[in-house]
């Protein structure tokens, strides 16, 4: 049970952040499903200055470690800009540009991963080996039965995370950017009226968004693969669309949807070793979330209330 | 300085296609109640949002307050204490009412001594207040997406009164309001000068004008036409300005030639998403040459007896005959097909696609019939020749013709090009839901005049309407619904005004 437990919050954590940083994109009016690409840049910059800092002999660094996290932030939030760009300055459609930009991502970084490694290291390869994020278990709380287990083994980059994710939801919901661009998802016509930047203000969200999302990236780089590769790309970016659609655009709920996915995963992965499958049959049970996914969506899509411009381009003119 | 808040000199502004306004020169005074009088269209709008700084003139200057200044955008607009509530309101509906009256200018406060946050507690009590001194009474705490649109007008005036504007503009605000509400609001301005601000109100209600404003620019097809002293003025001589030529209240009309049954209805239960019956064992008829007029307050319940009929919503119970045919439960091509012709309440999401062109929406009920349609291939070319008649035959105007973006076209053009369409299906039974409602004078006076010709020639008409004085106007026979039932059915001639209001109220018969 306490795997279970362990493995789920590993992945969910990770998903969080990501579905957060969809929230942000999403609240503002912007559709996000570069999500996916996003979260594979964030952790190729990452993972690229791992690589530089292992070269020049800083890898036991404890602050190298959140340096790398550093570099996956900016470089998923500055890759962003060509969504908050398409989107918001040229007037492109949401789906579309995200769907591009996933394309472009992926293509991108596996180019990019082959040409640095046979640059610095010599072979061509289309991974980073990356170390295993260390972990930590707390003492004493760690012992209680059950509730224990959510203080073993965590990584560390899983407390940073909920540090993030607690400010982010401070942001949104308690500051004056917040109220905006919340705002800008339901009646983009009002925060013009109200004397804000409705274009601003949304090219941020995304860019945040983009940002968040680097950060998930890379935690996933650092736990489930313990490299970076293209097969960094499968699929997490829209569960953590799924995740945040079933949150209700909300945080916190967001985070109930996150978890399930997380302990159906574990949960399956445990259930397919206590039967004893092979390897083959893992692979289906890695189908698990996204199964569950399409049963959620269609008992709960038609209760949730998705922010009323979402997918609008702004106009002032239209009335 | 300038007895005048506001001068607006020689502005001029073009939109593609049309000119909105043409060399208009005003100037308001401070603390008088200054109205924009016009024809939907006449360009009252575009002048004001060039003052909020919306659009920038292309030609001429704005002083405020003696000085000449050039307003780049509303919050421009804001820090010269200009406010304006839109049409359209400006509100994010799942915020509290709070939140939108501080959205823009957020009190801010610090939690935990150093983290800045909105302070929304404190500005509550403060929305309160501000709301009291003027009788705006709101609970501060509500989501908009709570209240009615005559509260969320309130929260449009009390976003202006936070930000401290001295220059209001009212934006058509009686359009969406009901007449005890208009009274409430007309009430507020009134209250609001008193406070000493300056108001300009655009409307083409010339009743609200003489009851409220002192003076009164009347435009015409984006030019001006003369400004008024509202006290020495007569309604119909700012009728006549506006539209630029004299106008008939009352529409003549001849006398009643009544043909066999074309619509019975029997018995008709509609029930709502609660299962709740909103219209409830409804029985009437309709004969060719005969205006059916259905009175009643707004929510009654005639909006979903229109729809029932029209096959927008099932019946529950009930039939529907139409030619001695029973059309209850048939879909609704086929009941356009075996004659209904339909113009809805809300002409903008179900009469037309706002954002496809005129020809394209005056085909839209026979898009697949040749000559539009043959082997399920359209033909561009047949819709544009039909629709170039149409719009010759009932003076629409628009920027492009029939290539215009109907979203760009103003109401009442609107509401011509849903008319010509119905109409030329040459169905039997006509549905009229609230076929004037947002329209000025002309426009009203024109559809009024329609409506008695497809009487003349024989069409059965179903007209429902919650103005009193259109169905005086109009109505050959007049059933008054209340709360889902009809509860008097009698010949327009036997029925007064004040009968007809009384039982629209529901009071019941005096035996």
């Amino acid at each position: 049970m306490d795997t279970v437990i362990i493995d789920g919050l590993s992945f969910a954590i990770p998903l969080f952040i990501i579905a957060i940083g969809g929230i942000y994109s999403e609240k503002s009016g912007v559709i996000n499903l570069a999500l996916e690409g996003l979260l594979g840049v964030g952790a190729f910059t990452g993972s690229v200055a791992f690589l530089f800092f292992n070269r020049l002999g800083f890898e036991s660094m404890p602050l190298s470690f959140l340096i790398t996290f550093g570099f996956a932030f900016l470089g998923a939030g500055i890759f962003a800009m060509l969504h908050g760009l398409l989107c918001i300055r040229f007037k492109a459609n949401q789906v579309i540009s995200g769907v591009v930009i996933n394309i472009l991502a992926m293509a991108l970084t596996t180019f990019l991963t082959s040409q640095i490694n046979a640059l610095v290291l010599g072979k061509p390869s289309n991974k980073f080996i990356l170390n295993v994020s260390s972990k930590f278990t707390v003492p004493v709380i760690s012992k209680i039965p059950l509730i224990g287990a959510i203080f073993t083994d965590v990584y560390v980059f899983m407390p940073i995370i909920i540090f993030i994710s607690l400010f982010a939801w401070y942001l949104l919901y308690k500051t004056t950017f917040g109220l905006r661009l919340r705002a800008c998802g339901d009646n983009p016509h009002a925060v013009d009226a109200a004397g804000a930047d409705v274009g601003k203000i949304r090219f941020s969200s995304v860019v945040i968004s983009g940002a968040l999302a680097g950060i998930g990236g890379m935690a996933f780089a650092y736990s489930i693969t313990a490299s970076y590769s293209p097969s960094i790309y499968s699929g997490y970016g829209y569960l953590a669309i799924a995740a945040l659609i079933f949150g209700n655009w909300k945080i916190l709920p967001t985070l109930g949807a996150c978890m399930l996915f997380g302990f159906t995963r574990s949960g399956g992965y445990k259930i397919a070793q206590l039967l004893g499958f092979s390897s083959a049959f893992s692979d289906v049970i890695m189908t698990l979330p996204y199964l569950f996914t399409l049963i959620l969506l269609m008992f709960f899509s038609s209760n949730n209330k998705a922010p009323l411009a979402l997918g609008e381009i702004y106009d002032k003119g239209k009335r | 300085m300038s007895e005048y808040i506001v001068e607006m000199r020689h502005i001029t502004k073009k939109f593609p296609g049309i000119v909105a306004n043409d060399d208009v020169s005003i100037s308001v005074k401070k603390g008088e109640i200054y109205a924009l009088l016009g024809e939907n269209g006449a360009g009252k709008s575009t002048l004001m949002s060039m003052l909020f700084g919306m659009y920038e003139p292309d030609e001429g200057e704005i002083y405020v307050r003696g000085e000449k200044v050039k307003i780049t955008s509303p919050s421009h607009a804001a820090k010269l204490n200009i406010g304006m509530v839109h049409q359209h309101f400006k509100l994010v509906s799942n915020y509290t009412i709070t939140e939108n009256i501080i959205l823009g200018q957020e009190p801010k406060k610090k939690i935990l001594g150093f983290l800045p946050s909105v302070d929304i507690k404190n500005t509550d009590k403060k929305i309160a207040d501000i709301s009291k001194k003027y009788g705006l009474e709101v609970d501060p705490s509500k989501r908009i997406e709570e209240v009615n649109v005559s509260i969320q007008q309130r929260v449009e005036i009390l976003k202006m009164l936070y930000r401290e504007s001295e220059i209001l503009i009212f934006d058509e605000p009686t359009a969406v309001l009901t007449p005890q509400e208009i009274e409430f609001l007309l009430k507020i301005i009134l209250e609001l000068r008193k406070g000493g601000k300056t108001i300009i109100l655009i409307t083409h209600k010339l009743e609200e004008i003489k009851l409220v404003a002192d003076r009164c620019a009347v435009l015409c097809q984006g030019r001006l036409v003369d400004v008024l002293d509202v006290k020495e003025t007569s309604t119909k001589k700012m009728a006549s300005l506006m539209v630029g030529r004299d106008v008939d209240f009352k529409v003549a009309k001849s006398e009643m030639n009544m043909g066999r049954e074309v619509l019975s209805v029997e018995n008709l239960v509609v029930k709502n998403k609660d299962g709740f019956p909103v219209v409830n064992d409804v029985s009437f008829k309709i004969h060719e040459g005969e205006v059916f007029a259905v009175a009643g307050v707004s929510g009654n319940g005639q909006t979903e007896l229109a729809d029932a009929i029209a096959g927008m919503l099932r019946c529950a119970s009930g039939k529907i005959i139409l030619n001695q045919k029973d059309i209850t439960s048939e879909n609704i091509r086929n009941r356009t097909e075996e004659g209904i012709s339909y113009i809805p309440e809300d002409r903008q999401s179900v009469g037309l696609v706002l954002d496809y062109t005129l020809s394209d929406n005056i085909c839209l009920k026979n898009y697949y019939k040749e000559p539009f349609c043959k082997n399920n291939l359209l033909y561009k070319k047949e819709f544009k020749t039909y629709s170039d008649e149409l719009i010759e035959k009932y003076d629409i105007r628009s920027g492009q013709g029939s290539d215009t973006n109907v979203r760009s076209m103003s109401g009442g053009n609107q509401q011509k090009a849903i008319i010509a369409r119905e109409i030329e299906l040459g169905s039997k039974l006509m549905i009229f839901v609230q076929p004037t409602r947002g329209l000025d004078i002309g426009a009203i006076e024109n559809v009024h005049k329609q409506i008695l010709r497809e009487r003349d020639k024989g069409k059965a008409i179903l007209l429902i309407s919650l103005e009193l004085d259109e169905i005086m106007n109009l109505a050959d026979t007049i059933g008054v619904i209340f709360s889902g039932k009809i509860l008097k059915i009698a010949p327009a001639s036997t029925l007064t005004g004040n009968m007809v209001g009384e039982y629209m109220m529901g009071v019941k018969e005096h035996e």
